[in-house]
């Protein structure tokens, strides 16, 4: 005889987020009126110490065998209250969550009633599941204690080094002949003074001589399977292929730099990019009395509307440079907003106006014009146009996501931004991670990124990364899709093709061709679930049986 | 924060300070001194029964001040750890040594302890980061935006509370003259009510209304009482407090929130006489401030002035746009000369746009200060103690090329203790910072091995 | 050991503590959370800041 259900239910105020907007007592007393549920409680937030308590005091006292709570995101509070449930001594998977916040409180905030009596469906239903949910055990896989960093300029030799230096074997791989990114087009770097060429080569030299990196030049990525803790890498190195595994990957591709075909009669020559004025000043063959440098081009538009975040340092820089070469070159930064951003940014911007930099702010409506011998731009102070003689105009370009970038994205299933760039986990909480474990993120390849920040998003991405080689063993959320009807399944592979995560393949088996879950990889989507026409596939913790009973309560009202 | 208080592996030392610092890197030796909480931290459920019943009601800091707290709290709802603490100055029992003992009463698991005493706890550790953070700028003293003087001339981090659904307001944005006018109201009401009670007894006593006794009263016909004097002069207390109190009532249903606001930029940043630097963050927290201020209440306008707005990471640039199309934002580029007040209390800004090129001024419900973000004011001796340089502007200094290494080995640091920056930077230099602190800890840890 | 119970200064512990690192964190204050726990919801998602 299986033992009785008994289910605790924890209605959460979430301090006036949800009690503001929803009757929480009224929940609280509808909750004790449903099927299976002995023990009810209302809390201002359940998320602290004190609603935890709560809650595992109950589990022990009130025997409960299953919880339920209404309250806020699964996705930010579902870890915790899972985990507490364990710590009192209830397996973490009879627990269930209800979204009252986001579903209820949030979108009917102007409909007290109506939201508090969708909050009651929700809880019903919640509540109808959790009669349903049965233990599971975490899922645990060994970790191949190596890394794979992609990419060779600062942003992937620095990951390496720093995973290299804590005892991790790296593999570093770079698509073109040499190291060096971007950084080998650069002349000075700013705010640290230093040579960019002096800085690359010492870089180069610690990474070539550490005994933990392996350095892979002319080589690129041609197929990567698996999951964290182990990734099958194939890479082909001018045409030869060769084979290793890695546990986890760093993705530092960095960016292109936009070359402003047709715009401002761009020809290389006298109107140029900062990039090309980098390599004027590295081969001395830099000449000009009157520089005209023109911001937000190709950027902060219709096509790209984003901000390249460096564009205004990189002239500050080298306006800079150029004063500091002959303080009488007449040096006219025509701008939209100074994006100095910061201690060292801002300090820099000042110091060249010492210099005698002069700032003009351009309307994006009414945009500098290029000339002969001239740059035309409207002047806000002085409420009139303006001539300004030039002998040589440098463009500001944005940095631009690089081509490999969706190709790298489908092989590791990571996802991009609208511009290409690749997406981090979480904008303020998971910058250096994806949504899909074992993979990380730093440098250009993520956003434009001064070299400070290039450098720190290094570090904290083999940080990032050193924790799953840290641990050794990686355990796994067994929220995974299962084969429950072994003999229902025909082999067809529809599921094969269409898991997002290459969880699933197809095994020959005594009684034939059958479908096979790796567990560690999947990531409880449910695509192959609903897909599957035999519905031998389910999700543990999401079973047909258990959907169809939500609906019912849904329906039936109880 | 919750994963912090309870990873095995964190030893967390909440109302702490480090005191003192020896050693090298792989092995520093730290005093760090454990505040006395008076609150047993394994007994105490933060159940807050205490400070319900504490009658000694001070300014709250979480709430910047808009707001109470008792002397004994919890410094805020989702706090960890979630131990209650007895502020020892505002406590009638610890600090102004009158019998009171309320909250021991009434705590069920006995958690209160006034004699707890300072803990002096000996640490011994291979690297130390930094993550000191930073203090908010005070604009007090740039007397030309009248902070401190004008009521609903507010800081952004005081604006964020009111915005708050656990703030002071519940989010609703009352301003502060308002909140300031309920609190007179509500102290007249309470001088009202316990005249009225006083003279309700005495009309009983004499059998006479209070109107009819003081026409008599002043006629000099009411003859002699012991009650008479005082009488009198509860009735006229009463005259003068229900007097006081109908404009301040007929002000306060007048008063609507505040719906149209102005927010200005690099106060105390980009200023000589004050910091030089840009703050970094505050061009997108005021953008974000008006979007939320508009999704509370549609009719919302606000007017961002500002010299450069910033707008430099992912989405920034769009959200500003989206904040321009569809949450009634405009952006004045100008900087804001000074702040008056007409006598609704509604501030006043003038100031010179450098698109018209006019010196203009317009009159808001509320201005929202974007200020500067400080080094944190610890930072000048904890860079002592632990023989760290600063940079020109007063936080830690570090190379552009080792972002997170201070001048001495194995102490690193991150976040608004090197300068300030946004929230994802600051998470990316905490991830940095680790990586270098345990690059160190664990070649430290070879040493030992290697030693044995 | 982290000085500072802010969001840096928990990023920080909880990585090295991931790392299988022992970790003292200390805070002046009497609750960690620092400045971001002030804050009513951040952008661009106008997530819940707590």
């Amino acid at each position: 005889m299986a033992e009785d259900i008994r289910i605790g239910v924890f209605v959460c105020d979430c301090g006036s987020n949800i009690a503001g907007y929803l009757d929480c007592p009224s929940l609280a007393e509808y909750s004790e009126t449903l099927p299976n549920v002995v023990f009810v409680k209302e809390n201002l937030y359940t998320c602290s110490e004190t609603g935890i308590n709560e809650i595992k005091n109950a589990i022990k006292e009130e025997k409960l065998n299953r919880v339920v709570v209404a309250s806020c995101s699964p996705r930010t509070h579902e870890p915790l209250f899972r985990e507490s449930c364990g710590e009192a001594g209830l397996n973490p998977y009879l627990f269930e969550m209800v979204n009252i916040r986001d579903q209820c409180s949030w979108v009917h905030m102007q409909e007290r009633e109506e939201g508090t009596n969708k909050a009651r469906d929700l809880i019903r239903m919640g509540v109808a599941k959790a009669a349903l949910l049965q233990p599971q055990e975490p899922i645990q896989s060994e970790v191949d204690p190596k890394a794979l960093v992609i990419g060779g300029g600062i942003s992937g030799m620095t990951s390496a080094m720093a995973l290299a230096n804590r005892g991790y074997q790296v593999f570093l791989v770079e698509k073109s002949s040499e190291m060096g990114g971007l950084l080998r087009n650069l002349h000075k770097l700013a705010p640290a003074n230093v040579d960019a060429q002096e800085l690359l080569a010492k870089q180069v030299e610690a990474v070539s001589n550490h005994e933990n990196i392996s350095l892979l030049t002319s080589t690129t990525i041609n197929e990567i399977q698996g999951y964290i803790g182990h990734y099958e890498v194939t890479v082909s190195t001018n045409g030869v292929a060769q084979d290793f595994g890695v546990g986890v990957i760093i993705i530092a591709t960095g960016a292109k730099v936009f070359r402003p075909e047709g715009l401002f009669n761009y020809d290389g020559k006298r109107v140029i990019t900062q990039f090309d004025l980098e390599a004027f000043f590295r081969n001395k063959k830099f000449k000009a009395d009157n520089v005209v440098m023109i911001q937000c081009v190709g950027a902060r538009n219709e096509e790209r509307k984003y901000c390249s975040r460096i564009c205004c340092m990189i002239a500050i820089k080298n306006a800079i440079v150029i004063k500091e070469q002959n303080p009488e070159t007449s040096v006219h930064i025509l701008y939209r907003d100074i994006q100095a951003y910061g201690t060292e940014n801002e300090a820099l911007f000042q110091h060249s106006k010492q210099l005698g930099v002069r700032y003009i702010k351009y309307d994006q409506e009414r945009p500098p014009e290029v000339q002969e011998n001239a740059v035309k731009v409207y002047h806000h102070l002085l409420g009139r146009e303006l001539e300004i003689p030039q002998d040589l105009v440098v463009l500001s370009t944005p940095l631009i996501a690089g081509e490999d970038n969706e190709a790298l994205s489908k092989l590791l299933r990571v996802t991009l931004d609208a511009n290409k760039f690749f997406l981090e986990g979480h904008v303020k909480l998971k910058p250096l991670d994806f949504a899909t474990d074992g993979v990380y993120l730093c440098g250009n390849a993520h956003y434009p990124a001064t070299l400070r920040e290039a450098i720190s998003q290094a570090l904290g991405a083999a940080s990032r990364a050193s924790i799953p080689l840290a641990k050794g063993v990686m355990t796994v959320e067994p929220i995974v899709s299962v084969l429950a009807d072994e003999d229902a399944c025909r082999g067809c592979g529809l599921c094969v093709a269409l898991c997002p995560y290459s969880a699933l393949e197809i095994v020959q088996t005594e009684k034939g061709r059958k479908v096979r879950v790796i567990p560690v990889a999947c990531k409880g989507c449910g695509v192959c679930a609903s897909t599957c026409y035999q519905h031998a596939l389910d999700i543990n913790v999401y079973t047909d049986d258990q959907v169809e009973e939500q609906i019912r309560a849904f329906l039936t009202g109880s | 924060m919750l994963d912090a208080g309870r990873h095995a592996k964190i030893n967390l030392l909440a109302y702490s300070q480090v005191e003192e610092v020896s050693g090298e890197v792989g092995a520093f030796q730290l005093k760090v001194r454990k505040k006395a909480r008076y609150v047993n931290e394994d007994l105490c459920t933060g159940c807050g029964a205490c400070v319900e019943k504490c009658p000694s009601t001070v300014k709250d800091e979480f709430d910047v001040g808009l707001g109470e707290r008792k002397a004994i709290y919890k410094y805020f709802p989702q706090g960890i750890p979630s131990t209650h603490c007895i502020d020892a100055e505002n406590c009638r029992q610890l600090g102004q040594g009158k019998k009171c003992g309320i909250c021991a009463k009434v705590c069920q698991a006995d958690a209160i302890d006034y004699e707890q005493q300072d803990q002096l706890v000996d640490l011994e550790v291979g690297a130390i980061v930094l993550a000191t953070g930073y203090d908010v700028f005070d604009p007090s003293v740039i007397p030309e935006y009248g902070y401190g003087r004008i009521d609903n001339v507010v800081t952004a981090l005081e604006f964020e509370r009111l915005l708050s659904a656990s703030g002071p307001t519940h989010g609703h944005l009352d301003r502060p003259s308002e909140l300031a006018l309920r609190v007179e109201i509500a102290a007249l009401e309470k001088e009202l009510q316990k005249a009225t009670r006083q003279i309700d007894k005495l009309e009983e006593k004499h059998g006479k209304k209070t109107a009819e006794f003081v026409k008599e009263f002043k006629a000099g016909k009411a003859g002699e009482d012991g009650d008479f004097e005082r009488w009198a002069g509860l009735a006229e207390k009463a005259a003068v407090a229900e007097e006081k109190l109908a404009p301040l009532k007929k002000r306060d249903a007048a008063a609507h929130t505040a719906k149209k606001l102005a927010f200005i930029q690099c106060v105390g940043s980009r200023d000589f006489r004050f910091n030089r630097f840009c703050s970094s963050y505050c061009c997108m927290h005021s953008v974000k401030e008006a979007m939320i201020a508009h999704e509370h209440d549609n009719e919302t306008t606000s007017s961002i002035f500002c010299m450069d707005l910033r707008a430099v990471g992912r989405g920034f640039e769009e959200y500003k746009l989206r904040g321009g199309e569809s949450a009634n934002i405009e952006y004045v580029r100008g900087r804001v000369a000074e702040i008056t007040e007409d006598e609704s209390l509604n501030p006043i800004a003038w100031y010179e746009s450098t698109t018209t090129r006019q010196v203009e001024h317009e009159t808001f419900d509320m201005v929202v200060l974007a200020t500067a973000c400080v080094p944190s004011a610890g930072t000048p001796k904890l860079a002592e103690l632990m023989g760290l340089k600063l940079d020109e502007n007063g936080f830690f200094k570090t190379d552009p090329l080792a972002p997170l290494d201070t001048n001495r080995a194995g102490i690193f640091v991150c976040g608004c203790a090197q300068g300030p920056m946004d929230i994802p930077e600051s998470v990316v230099q905490a991830s940095s910072a680790a990586a270098r602190a345990a690059e160190v800890v664990s070649m430290a840890g070879e040493v030992a091995v290697g030693g044995s | 050991m982290v000085l500072g119970g802010g969001i840096a200064g928990i990023q920080a512990s909880l990585d090295l503590a991931e790392m299988g690192i022992q970790v003292h964190l200390v805070e002046t204050l009497p609750c960690i959370g620092g400045k971001m726990a002030q804050l009513d919801k951040t952008f661009p998602t106008n997530d819940c800041a707590i």
